[in-house]
């Protein structure tokens, strides 16, 4: 379970926030530790006459329907061989893609796109709105059952449709998405969704070919049948293996894509793909070296750190350690800072709030808590701890058996037994975790380690969190005042006056009279092995993506 | 021997519905949601559409029921973690690998094990044997992550050049040739100790000094009445190993990234896709099954003792 896990974008607008977006990307993205950066220029050589490359994605992309797939490699694949209405800028700006422009309503509940005229599918026929209208309801529909479903509860009649046990049929046409002519695509919203535009930039939002779905049914995703319209195409898929993607000369845009070919491997085994990129055999490797490894790495050129848009955090169950002091001293007994240094070792970057670095907005977002010092300020959680009437001494801190974790809470353990704490370690299993942690968590909890990784650059991905009913806050902590600000932010269309609701909301959870519900401990970075040919062409994006159209293999 | 085989394989089917049925039960034991991968939670609505969708919303016997006919009409189902593919697919896909990699390290491990367990016990106390037995000793203990990485570090990275093999994959015969052997080293292992120690204990039976009294030749006695009855014990452990080999090879599929089934069933359990669970738990007890039949008729040829019994 590492970092790759996409998450959900969230569950626009909708009061139940238990459709909270973005999901924790699993695992530590533990690894890597260096010092190169995302940002640097493309190499300075002449392009190379082979414009082919091998990456390895780690592992097998589980399913390449855009309605299915729930994680960052299959979404990888997805985005370079489909094509979005919208892509993201190097500001996690929309920009047009597909939809060559768009207008929204004064009432902000109507979105209409205008689509490209030369969009073509890979057998020929063109794409059109009726298509993107035919594959949202697709994965609307209860039959389907698609976990990313819920990333349409924001258009109207959605939820409806795909919670319906009878008269699905009447509920699919009350879904607010059509097209009134051939390249027009109007999509009615429940609600003012700020961040609707970013959203569709998800690969849940793809349109995918009727014809090759009616005819192969599940397995039209195999190389042999599907049907694509991006500026790739699938060209082989030996499953669990290699999966490899041809530029596809059709594609409108095909001047502008310089590679030919991208051959893709699954190597897990980080020292494998660690061997595998060293023999020459790999070209990139955005797995990124095992954290036993990294020192070897660090000021190598082709060692590169992205920052993401994730958190990686210690909840507490705050009905086992009630007292908001006991959480203080607790977050300001973390040095955050020796844990990267000595463990993570990827340039991860000490948390100062729950929404990172990179987030649009920042800025005015950010809260800088004073209980989340770099190298914590052990002096005052022992003064803190000194004022709580009755301490809980032992504590139970749990977290799941994926590489990477125990060697931060055995530290974290180790830091919270100078507060005068007897901390337990437990570990599960991911699954059994999961379930374990609720919410609401099991009793027996006190103390656990979650990630987030957001889906769509908005922070409410992050602060939904947080209320009361969201499917995913396992603290137990619940507070109206914050649950309304939430509501406030939905209807808040002007990023700047929702930004400071964001800050608002964050010195709730960590400010000086912040709940502490939980205490972050850094926020996670994607590192990887790029060859000097490729280097600052070939990117990973906030949100784990890496757009092939970009990269350019230079002579060296 | 037509008629044991037939019995066998009728005792097949209870065996197979007794390990589906606790597979089963096992499998609802542990706690954890199989459509729940990442830390996201998805909402109640989803949840109860994809329960309905693989029947996990039905009383448990009906669950089974599904299974036992998924089993025996040879369609397990489609899997819950990878939804474009069903149990058939995995399995046609990945298993002729697994077996294809248990098969090459089977025969590396009684083509070195067996003829190494041969000499050492007729040189017994040799330079030869104490050699043989150190290095049986050490492809015992070393664990095979531990061989598979040095493997890789060494023959297709350092001597890459010499050797040109590459780290990972199973496409080329050439990346074929560091997982098999990585993964039959231990067994190799195992076969020159076993073969040794009964070539050793064969070689002080009556009938091989008598043989040798009558005046048969050394090379004779050795080949055809020693090793024969030497190997008796090399074949009953063949049988389950070749079915651990075949299903077992996890380890090695991991760190060389090769499409086999092993990788499967770990990632199977982890992310609690039942219907890949027991798709595959069944699979491997069948081969088991198979292999040990094997085996039983295998001690038929060469144990006369045992022929003559069963006429």
């Amino acid at each position: 379970m590492r970092r790759r896990s996409t998450l959900a974008i969230g569950a626009v607008a909708l009061a139940l926030t238990l459709l909270a977006a973005a999901c924790g990307g699993g695992g530590s993205s533990s690894s890597g530790n260096g010092n190169g950066n995302g940002q640097e220029k493309a190499a300075a050589g002449n392009l190379a006459s082979s414009q082919v490359i091998t990456v390895n994605w780690g592992t097998e992309p589980p399913s390449l329907d855009p309605g299915l797939a729930t994680d960052t490699t299959s979404s990888n694949i997805l985005l370079n061989v489909m094509d979005p209405l919208v892509r993201l800028d190097d500001k996690l700006q929309p920009k047009p893609s597909l939809a060559q422009s768009w207008d929204v309503s004064p009432n902000g509940r109507t979105v209409t796109f205008h689509l490209r005229h030369d969009g073509r599918w890979t057998n020929g026929d063109p794409v059109t709105a009726q298509d993107f209208v035919w594959s949202w309801k697709r994965t609307i529909s209860p039959e389907l059952a698609a976990d990313y479903a819920y990333q349409f509860y924001g258009v109207v009649g959605a939820q409806a449709y795909n919670a319906c046990k009878s008269n699905c049929a009447a509920l699919a046409d009350k879904v607010g998405v059509s097209a009134p002519d051939k390249y027009t695509l109007k999509v009615r919203l429940t609600s003012r969704q700020p961040w609707f535009l970013q959203q569709v930039a998800h690969h849940s939002f793809l349109a995918v070919n009727k014809k090759a779905v009616d005819r192969w049914g599940s397995k039209w995703t195999e190389a042999s049948h599907i049907v694509t319209d991006g500026p790739f195409k699938l060209a082989r898929w030996r499953h669990d293996a290699e999966i490899d993607l041809v530029k596809w000369k059709g594609w409108r845009d095909a001047r502008d894509v310089t590679l030919t070919r991208v051959n893709g491997k699954m190597i897990s085994d980080g020292t494998t793909a660690v061997q595998a990129f060293e023999a020459g055999e790999t070209d990139a490797d955005v797995i990124g070296p095992p954290p036993d490894q990294t020192p070897r790495f660090k000021g190598r050129p082709d060692y590169q750190v992205f920052p993401a848009l994730g958190t990686y955090y210690y909840g507490f169950n705050v009905k086992n350690i009630p007292d908001v002091n006991q959480r203080r001293a607790m977050s300001l007994a973390i040095d955050r800072q020796t844990i990267i240094d000595n463990i993570t070792q990827a340039n991860q970057i000490p948390a100062q709030a729950y929404v990172p670095k990179g987030m649009p907005g920042f800025a005015t977002i950010d809260v800088k808590s004073k209980w989340l010092p770099a190298h914590g300020d052990l002096d005052q959680a022992k003064q803190l701890m000194a004022r709580v009437k009755d301490p809980v001494k032992n504590v139970t801190l749990w977290f799941n058996n994926a590489p990477g974790h125990k060697p931060i809470a055995i530290a974290v353990q180790s830091m919270w037994k100078k507060l005068g704490l007897h901390v337990t370690l437990k570990a599960q299993d991911f699954a059994q975790y999961l379930q374990f942690l609720g919410p609401p968590p099991n009793k027996a909890v006190d103390a656990f380690r979650l990630g987030w990784i957001a889906d769509f650059p908005d922070a409410i991905n992050f602060l939904e969190q947080w209320t009361c009913t969201s499917g995913n806050n396992n603290t137990n902590f619940c507070d109206p005042r914050y649950d309304t600000l939430v509501k406030k932010a939905r209807q808040t269309p002007d990023d700047n006056a929702r930004y400071g609701i964001y800050h608002q909301l964050q010195e709730i959870l960590m400010g000086p009279n912040g709940q502490l519900p939980f205490t972050p401990i850094y926020w996670y970075t994607y590192p990887a092995l790029v060859k000097e040919s490729i280097k600052g062409t070939f990117t990973i994006n906030p949100l784990d993506s890496v757009d092939l159209t970009k990269v350019q293999v230079r002579e060296t | 021997m037509t008629a044991l085989v037939i019995r066998r394989l009728v005792w097949t089917i209870p065996v197979i519905l007794l390990v589906i049925l606790f597979t089963f039960l096992l499998m609802k034991q542990i706690k954890g949601n199989p459509f729940r991968h990442t830390e996201r939670n998805v909402p109640v609505a989803i949840q109860q559409n994809l329960e309905h969708k693989f029947h996990l919303d039905q009383p448990w016997y009906v669950q089974y029921a599904y299974y036992v006919k998924g089993v025996f009409t040879f369609d397990l189902g489609p899997s819950m973690a990878l939804r474009n593919q069903t149990v058939n697919d995995v399995v046609e896909e990945h298993f002729p690998t697994s077996l294809e990699l248990g098969l090459f390290a089977m025969l590396f491990a009684i083509v070195v094990g067996v003829p190494l367990g041969v000499v050492s016990a007729l040189r017994s106390n040799s330079v030869f044997d104490y050699s043989a037995m150190f290095l049986s000793n050490v492809g015992f203990a070393v664990p095979s992550f531990l061989v598979a990485t040095l493997f890789i570090y060494f023959f297709a990275l350092k001597w890459g050049a010499f050797f040109d093999l590459p780290t990972n994959g199973w496409s080329g015969w050439n990346s074929k040739i560091l997982p098999s052997i990585a993964l039959g080293l231990a067994p190799m292992a195992y076969f020159a100790r076993l073969v040794r120690g009964s070539m050793l204990e064969t070689l002080q039976q009556d009938y091989v000094r008598t043989a040798m009294a009558k005046g048969l030749r050394w090379r004779r006695v050795v080949l055809v009445h020693v090793l024969r009855n030497s190997l008796i014990p090399a074949v009953t452990a063949a049988g389950p190993l070749l079915g651990f080999l075949i299903t077992g090879s996890f380890v090695i599929e991991f760190i060389f990234a090769i499409p086999g089934i092993g990788r499967y069933y770990i990632t199977a359990v982890e992310a609690r896709d039942y219907s890949v669970v027991m798709g595959l738990t069944v699979l491997l007890s069948v081969i088991i099954i198979v292999a040990n039949l094997l085996v039983d008729i295998l001690y038929g040829f060469l144990d006369p003792r045992t022929r003559e019994a069963r006429a």
